[in-house]
């Protein structure tokens, strides 16, 4: 993006900040950082200074604007309710024009471009979880044509600590008896990182190629486990199949008695809303409809929940950016999840997971997360 | 003294990630919530008193100015490096050093939020009672500073009333005590001084405060009513009739549009204003006291008044009355708040001369206030961008401030005099006054190394 658009699509929306600083209260990044420009406020007041010719993009404003997560808890809590993420990814957009931007991030856009995927590796690797499964269909869940396409992503795809997703997933969908494929080497990254990265004009290839494969499948519904895949398809892609999370899915499946609990499962859990289900997408009440569906599950609510929850520091692609912020931010997750008391945290968002966890092992702080499809399938089977 | 050389001399006491001087910072720290902008030299993050002890005595030999900050939620420019200089942000200070139940105190570093003390008592019962509406990022440092309100201080006072004594940085670094745990001191009351001189005299680094056990119960009304002028009158009445509630705020029409826009507090949209009325205290005798109030509203015309059922429901009104100022930009980019106070008497003529004034210099004006203090907020709505409907905006502003002083009240209620009121103080203060003020000035900071160009006019200053 040119500085000049900046002005054009953003000066309206930055000039309702007031300053009146109550997004410091809640800003994950400030609250570990302490200076001014970690916040919200700071964030709208530079991109304002460069639209009005006050500042250069100095390297200070290329370390601000990467360095935020995305979770919009900022606008949540702001009366006007500024679009600050808009203004930091337009920013991002102008600093990767200027080719100022972190060098972490070319690593990735190569990675998408020769594998379509966010991992070194081949994107025919990216149903390597299915072999852990054990005994599977033939068709090993790729089927030509179904009615349900599950699009995995690519962090659950590519990293062996979030296998457990699609693994329990399928399962789950199995049991059910949804007519469902996944796509394989076809699934090609949804864009997310790519928007994240101010590079969103790369991602046409993406879009096309995936919006394509829907329509090859006949798939009237495609379901993500993946809340960020699932947000950049809702506000992305156009395509007539119907677009759901997994805890919505769930929860329809619950209703039209495919999944059923038998005996539950007597525990005191937590749930974490992931930013870019809850506040960015809006969906709040399926995964607890679910938790309360499973008998003797007690659920307790962290002290920021639904539209308040607070983000885990791995939103935005941070963690790649700047994994010591997003771990203290995570600290601070973590903390939040002692106080409920609870045995374990459940989420629904491998990214939340592998945040939480990561520093949890880290630390040698004993505390279980469990996405959310873990613990329906463990009250499906027990 | 060279910029290079201040930050190399202050990382030597703070360390080098606690010193920020890139142009970024230097933006960044030249604002807060009012309309003025300044530039500093360079930021500092403290993280003790000793630490704040040494800056201010390497600032004081180098004649470097300081102004000391919280979360920079300032409404008139007290936190506005105007003459360059260090700005010290205590963000690093925010620990609650003590929470004495027995002794109902509590002691602070100045970098903690409000509410994240406010919280922190909750679980013994405990509330500390100045409720400024920026209380969940405002700091006690800052609350110190300006001697901050909020609604409960109708009933409560204002946070002088409930700091009892601090450790304070001297404009030569010494260290003294004011004040103390106990209610009356001996010797003069400096922390009397202290409290509300807006960071010109001294640097507090640790505050001792009153607590009190929460109230065993509330009740929150809404008066609705069709006429902003009924609903003045119903808080004379209600005042005069010798009860005082816990708060008595008014919103009036634009505001509600704003706030129900922004979040649904359940403020009627048709109303002309509302009255936010809360009583606490003993359960024993509130209902009457409550029924008492209601039987005032309907003789003064009210259209109807609401209880809230729940603490949801109590919690909502109050987000909605929180979040007033911030909400009024959904209906222009930009407000200016006027901070004046007037006799209650005088509310409902002052507020008709207001609105006069908004129409003269075609302003839109909203209005969210302290009704029970006579502390008006008349928001102007305008557009920053605009120059010269923020010329407008100073004078509007301006005249907002004379017709108060002249009704007999004053030009601040509680945010403060800073940058922005400094000329208007001349409306409320004769030339002996300001120099006495100036003695007080001269005896705790003879260098004006504290936040210069705050508070007292500079005509009198060299008087």
């Amino acid at each position: 993006m040119k500085q000049e658009e900046l002005k054009t699509l953003l000066y309206d929306e930055i000039a309702k900040c007031n300053r009146c600083g109550f997004c410091l209260a809640v800003c994950p990044v400030y609250t570990v950082k302490g200076r001014e420009w970690a916040t919200p406020r700071g964030k709208n007041a530079l991109i304002r200074a460069i639209i009005e010719n006050k500042i250069d993009w100095t390297p200070e404003i290329e370390e601000t604007l990467f360095r935020c997560t995305g979770c919009r808890l900022c606008t949540q809590t702001c009366f006007p309710a500024v679009e600050t993420n808009q203004g930091v990814l337009a920013g991002r957009e102008c600093l990767v024009d200027r080719r100022q931007y972190p060098k972490v991030v070319d690593r990735v856009v190569e990675a998408l471009e020769k594998n379509f995927n966010i991992s070194g590796e081949s994107n025919q690797s990216r149903s390597m979880w299915v072999e852990g499964l054990g005994e599977v269909p033939d068709h090993k869940f790729q089927k030509e044509r179904a009615e349900v396409i599950y699009f995995v992503g690519c962090v659950a795809a590519f990293y062996p600590m979030a296998h457990k997703i699609p693994q329990t997933f399928v399962r789950i969908l199995d049991r059910a008896g949804v007519d469902f494929t996944i796509l394989g080497g076809e699934e090609w990254c949804c864009g997310f990182p790519l928007i994240q990265a101010g590079m969103k004009e790369k991602m046409g290839k993406l879009v096309e190629h995936n919006e394509q494969k829907v329509k090859e499948v006949g798939a009237k519904a495609v379901v993500f486990a993946c809340p960020s895949c699932y947000h950049t398809w809702k506000e992305r892609y156009h395509t007539d199949a119907e677009l759901l999370h997994s805890t919505q899915f769930m929860e329809r499946l619950i209703e039209e008695k495919k999944i059923a609990f038998n005996n539950g499962i007597e525990r005191k859990v937590t749930y974490h809303d992931p930013c870019d289900l809850g506040r960015n997408s809006g969906v709040y009440d399926p995964p607890r409809n679910i938790l309360r569906k499973i008998p003797n599950l007690h659920l307790v609510e962290l002290e920021g929940n639904r539209q308040l929850s607070v983000c885990c520091g791995g939103g935005g692609d941070l963690e790649m950016i700047d994994p010591e912020l997003s771990a203290a931010i995570a600290q601070r997750k973590v903390e939040e999840i002692q106080r409920t008391g609870a045995d374990e945290v459940v989420t629904s968002c491998q990214q939340c997971i592998r945040t939480i966890s990561g520093y949890a092992r880290k630390h040698k702080i004993k505390i279980r997360v469990k996405d959310i499809t873990e613990v329906v399938w463990e009250a499906m089977v027990k | 003294m060279e910029r290079e050389k201040m930050v190399e001399e202050l990382a030597g006491i703070v360390g080098k990630e606690n010193v920020l001087s890139s142009e970024t910072d230097l933006l960044l720290y030249g604002y807060d919530a009012s309309l003025f902008r300044g530039r500093p030299d360079c930021i500092v993050l403290p993280g003790s008193t000793e630490e704040v002890s040494k800056i201010v005595k390497f600032a004081r030999a180098n004649g470097i100015h300081i102004v000391a900050r919280g979360s920079g939620t300032n409404l008139s420019g007290g936190t506005i490096p105007t003459q360059g200089g260090i700005v010290l942000h205590f963000s690093r200070m925010n620990r609650v050093l003590e929470i004495d139940i027995e002794n109902q105190r509590a002691v602070v570093e100045p970098g903690i939020f409000t509410l994240v003390l406010k919280n922190q008592l909750a679980r013994y019962g405990y509330i500390y009672q100045p409720d400024p509406a920026s209380e969940k990022v405002s700091t006690l440092g800052g609350n110190f500073g300006e001697n901050s309100g909020g609604p409960h201080c109708l009933k409560y006072g204002v946070t002088t009333n409930h700091i009892l004594g601090a450790e304070v940085v001297l404009y030569d670094g010494e260290v003294i005590q004011v004040g103390g745990k106990a209610l009356d001191h001996p010797g003069y009351d400096l922390t009397g001084v202290l409290v509300g001189s807006e960071g010109t005299l001294g640097i507090a680094t640790k505050l001792i405060l009153r607590i009190m056990p929460k109230p065993e119960a509330v009740k929150t009304m809404l008066a609705i009513y069709n006429s902003l002028e009924d609903a003045g009158r119903t808080v004379s009445a209600i005042i005069a009739d010798g009860i005082i509630p816990a708060t008595l705020e008014m919103i009036d029409r634009l505001t509600i549009k704003a706030v129900e826009e922004s979040i649904h507090a359940g403020f009627p949209l048709d109303a002309e204003a509302v009255l936010l009325i809360e009583l606490d205290g003993l359960k024993d005798g509130m209902e009457r006291l409550a029924e008492r109030i209601m039987e005032i509203c309907r003789k003064n015309n009210v259209r109807e008044v609401k209880v809230a059922k729940t603490e949801a429901e109590r919690a909502q009104l109050w987000a909605g009355r929180r979040g007033a100022f911030g909400a009024v930009a959904r209906l222009r980019p930009n407000y200016f708040v006027c901070d004046g106070t007037v006799p209650r008497t005088r509310l409902p003529e002052v507020l008709t001369r207001v609105m006069e004034i908004g129409r003269r210099y075609g302003l839109a004006i909203a209005n969210v206030f302290h009704a029970g203090d006579g502390n008006l907020h008349p928001l102007i709505l305008f557009d920053e961008r605009n120059e010269e409907e923020l010329r407008k905006v100073h004078l509007a502003g301006s005249e907002i401030l004379k017709l108060c002083a002249d009704a007999g009240g004053t030009i601040s209620g509680e945010h403060g005099i800073g940058t922005e009121k400094m000329k208007e103080m001349l409306f409320v203060f004769n030339s002996q006054d300001i120099a006495a003020m100036k003695k007080v000035k001269k005896a705790f900071d003879p260098e004006d190394v504290y936040n210069p160009g705050k508070v007292l006019p500079e005509q009198t200053l060299s008087a």
